[in-house]
C-alpha cells in the first residue's frame, strides 16, 4: 500500500506528456470500438433475422454460424486473421488507407482487429437480438399478422420496436464488454492503450515522453484501468438513463432480455 | 486434408497439454472467482451500507477494467514493485478476480429475484437476517443463478486464452498452438485444432446452460 500511494510513484503522471500520450492511445481504443460497435450491431441484427428463419436451410447453417463464433475466445480469432490475411489484400489496404488517418489504423493489422471484433460480437449481439425478438408475446406477431400486415412489414413496425427496447440493457453490456476487448489488439501490434502504457513506463526519462522520471508499471497501468472505467461507467448510465426514460414514456417497465455470457450481469445490475 | 491429420497426429503431446493448462486455469480461477465472487456478492446484499459500497466499488472496478489490463498489473506490475508472483498464480488471480466480480452481481440479482415475501416471512417467524440470508434466500437464490454462472464459466473459458497469449503467463491451447505455427507455419490446420479444442469445451457448455434454464426456472 505504500509503494502503491508514494507520491515519487505518482510523478510520471503530470511530468512531460505522459498523460496526454496515455490517452491519445485510448482514442485510438475508442475508435475500433465504435467501428467495430456499429458493425456488429448491423450485422448482428441481419444474422438474428436470418438465425429466426422459418426456412430451416436458413436457420440452420446461420446457427452454426453464430454458435462457432461466439464460443471461441476473442482473442483467438484475431490472432487467426493476423495470421492468415492474404498478403494482397494487406497491401491494397495499406495502399488505400488515406494519411488523415491515424497511424494504428494504416497498418493493416486493424484489419484483423476489426474482422475479429466484428465476427465475435456480431455473433453475441444477433443471440441477444433473438432472444429479444422471441421473448415477445406470440400475440403481437399474431395481431400483426390478422391486420393483413405481411410478415417483413410485421417485423419492421410491431415486432423489432418492441424487441429492441428489451435488448438495451444486455447490448449495450456486450458494448461495454467490446470496449474492454479493444485493448486485445495491442497483441497484434496495434499502438494503442496497452502499448502506449508500456512505453510510457519503458521510455520514462527518455527524451520521448521528457518526463526524466520513473513511471512504474503498476500505476501506469492503474491509470490505463481508470479510462476504461470511466468510459463504460459512463456507458451504464446512459443505458440506465434511456431505461428509465422509456419507461416513463410508455409507463411499462421493460422486461430485459437476460442470461447471454456476462450480460447477465448488467442487465440486472438495477434491482 | 491429409495435411490437417497430420498435423494433429504430429503435434498431438502439444496441443494435449495445452488443452489441460487451458481446463487447470479455467478450473482454479473458478474456484478463486466463486469464493471472492461470493464474497462480494454477500457485501452486495448485505443490510450495512459500508459493506454494499465496498461491494459495488469492488463490482463496478472490476467488470469495467479489461482482463489484460488487470494480468499487466498482477504480473508485470507486481513483478516491478517487487513482489514475486508465479505467472500462473498472477495469471490465475486476474481472471478470478475479474470474473469474481460478475459471479458477485449474478449471486446478488439471484438474491433480489426470490421474492421479499420469502424474506418477510423468515423475519416473522423471528430468523435473525443472517439465518434468513443462509437458510431461506441463499438456497432458492442458487438454482435462479446457475444458469448465468454457467455462462460466465462459458466465458470464461474464452477469456483463459488471453492469459497465455498476451504476457506468456502460461502454456495454454492458444499459446501451444502459436508455438506450433511457428515451426509449421500451416496456421489453418493448426487454427482448426486449437479451435476444436476450445469448441469441445465450449459448446456443450452452452448446450447444458440452455438445458439447465428451462430445467431449473422457478415458476413464479
Amino acid at each position: 500500500m505504500g509503494y502503491l500511494f508514494d507520491p515519487a510513484n505518482w510523478e510520471w503522471l503530470t511530468a512531460g506528456s505522459n498523460l496526454s500520450f496515455m490517452f491519445e492511445g485510448f482514442l485510438i481504443n475508442l475508435e475500433i470500438a465504435i467501428i467495430a460497435m456499429a458493425l456488429s450491431l448491423i450485422l448482428g441484427l441481419g444474422l438474428a433475422l436470418l438465425r429466426i428463419s422459418k426456412r430451416t436451410w436458413v436457420k440452420v447453417p446461420v446457427g452454426l454460424w453464430i454458435d462457432a463464433w461466439r464460443n471461441l475466445p476473442l482473442i483467438f480469432i484475431i490472432l487467426y486473421f493476423f495470421l492468415t490475411l492474404p498478403r494482397g489484400i494487406k497491401e491494397a489496404y495499406a495502399d488505400w488507407a488515406p494519411s488523415f488517418f491515424p497511424e494504428a489504423f494504416q497498418t493493416p493489422a486493424i484489419l484483423a482487429a476489426v474482422i475479429g471484433l466484428t465476427l465475435y460480437n456480431s455473433a453475441v449481439i444477433a443471440e441477444i437480438m433473438r432472444a429479444g425478438i422471441q421473448s415477445l408475446e406470440k400475440g403481437q406477431g399474431e395481431a400483426a399478422a390478422a391486420l393483413g400486415l405481411p410478415n417483413a412489414k410485421a417485423m419492421r413496425i410491431v415486432i423489432l420496436p418492441q424487441a429492441l427496447r428489451r435488448m438495451v440493457p444486455a447490448t449495450v453490456s456486450q458494448l461495454i464488454t467490446l470496449t474492454k476487448d479493444t485493448s486485445l489488439v495491442s497483441i497484434i501490434g496495434i499502438q494503442e492503450l496497452m502499448r502506449h502504457s508500456r512505453i510510457v513506463t519503458n521510455t520514462s526519462g527518455s527524451p520521448f515522453t521528457g518526463s526524466g522520471v520513473d513511471a512504474p508499471l503498476l500505476q501506469v497501468f492503474m491509470v490505463a484501468g481508470v479510462m476504461f472505467i470511466a468510459f463504460n461507467f459512463l456507458l451504464s448510465r446512459l443505458s440506465r438513463r434511456l431505461e428509465l426514460r422509456e419507461r416513463r414514456i410508455t409507463g411499462v417497465k421493460v422486461e430485459p432480455v437476460t442470461g447471454l455470457e456476462e450480460q447477465v450481469a448488467q442487465s440486472s445490475a438495477v434491482p | 486434408m491429409s495435411e490437417l491429420w497430420d498435423v494433429l497426429v504430429r503435434h498431438f503431446p502439444e496441443f494435449r497439454s495445452g488443452f489441460f493448462i487451458t481446463c487447470q486455469l479455467v478450473a482454479i480461477s473458478f474456484l478463486v472467482a466463486m469464493g471472492v465472487g461470493t464474497l462480494i456478492g454477500t457485501l452486495r446484499a448485505s443490510p450495512s451500507r459500508v459493506l454494499q459500497s465496498v461491494g459495488a466499488v469492488y463490482v463496478e472496478a472490476f467488470r469495467n477494467v479489461p482482463l489484460l489490463v488487470l494480468l499487466f498489473m498482477a504480473f508485470a506490475g507486481l513483478r516491478r514493485a517487487g513482489v514475486e508472483i508465479s505467472p500462473m498464480a498472477a495469471g490465475t488471480l486476474s481472471l478470478g478476480l475479474y470474473t469474481a466480480a460478475y459471479i458477485a452481481e449474478a449471486l446478488r440479482s439471484g438474491v433480489f429475484a426470490v421474492g421479499k415475501g420469502q424474506r418477510d416471512a423468515s423475519l416473522a417467524l423471528g430468523l435473525t437476517s443472517r439465518q434468513t440470508l443462509a437458510k431461506i434466500v441463499m438456497p432458492q437464490a442458487f438454482r435462479t443463478v446457475i444458469p448465468p454462472l454457467g455462462n460466465l464459466l462459458i466465458a470464461m473459458i474464452k477469456n483463459s486464452a488471453i492469459i497465455g497469449v498476451s504476457l506468456g503467463l502460461a502454456d495454454d491451447l492458444l499459446k501451444q498452438a502459436r508455438l506450433i505455427n511457428s515451426q509449421t507455419f500451416q496456421t489453418n490446420e493448426v487454427f482448426f485444432w486449437a479451435a476444436a479444442g476450445y469448441l469441445i469445451l465450449t459448446i456443450p457448455a452452452t448446450f447444458l446452460v440452455r438445458f439447465l434454464e428451462t430445467k431449473l426456472a422457478i415458476r413464479r
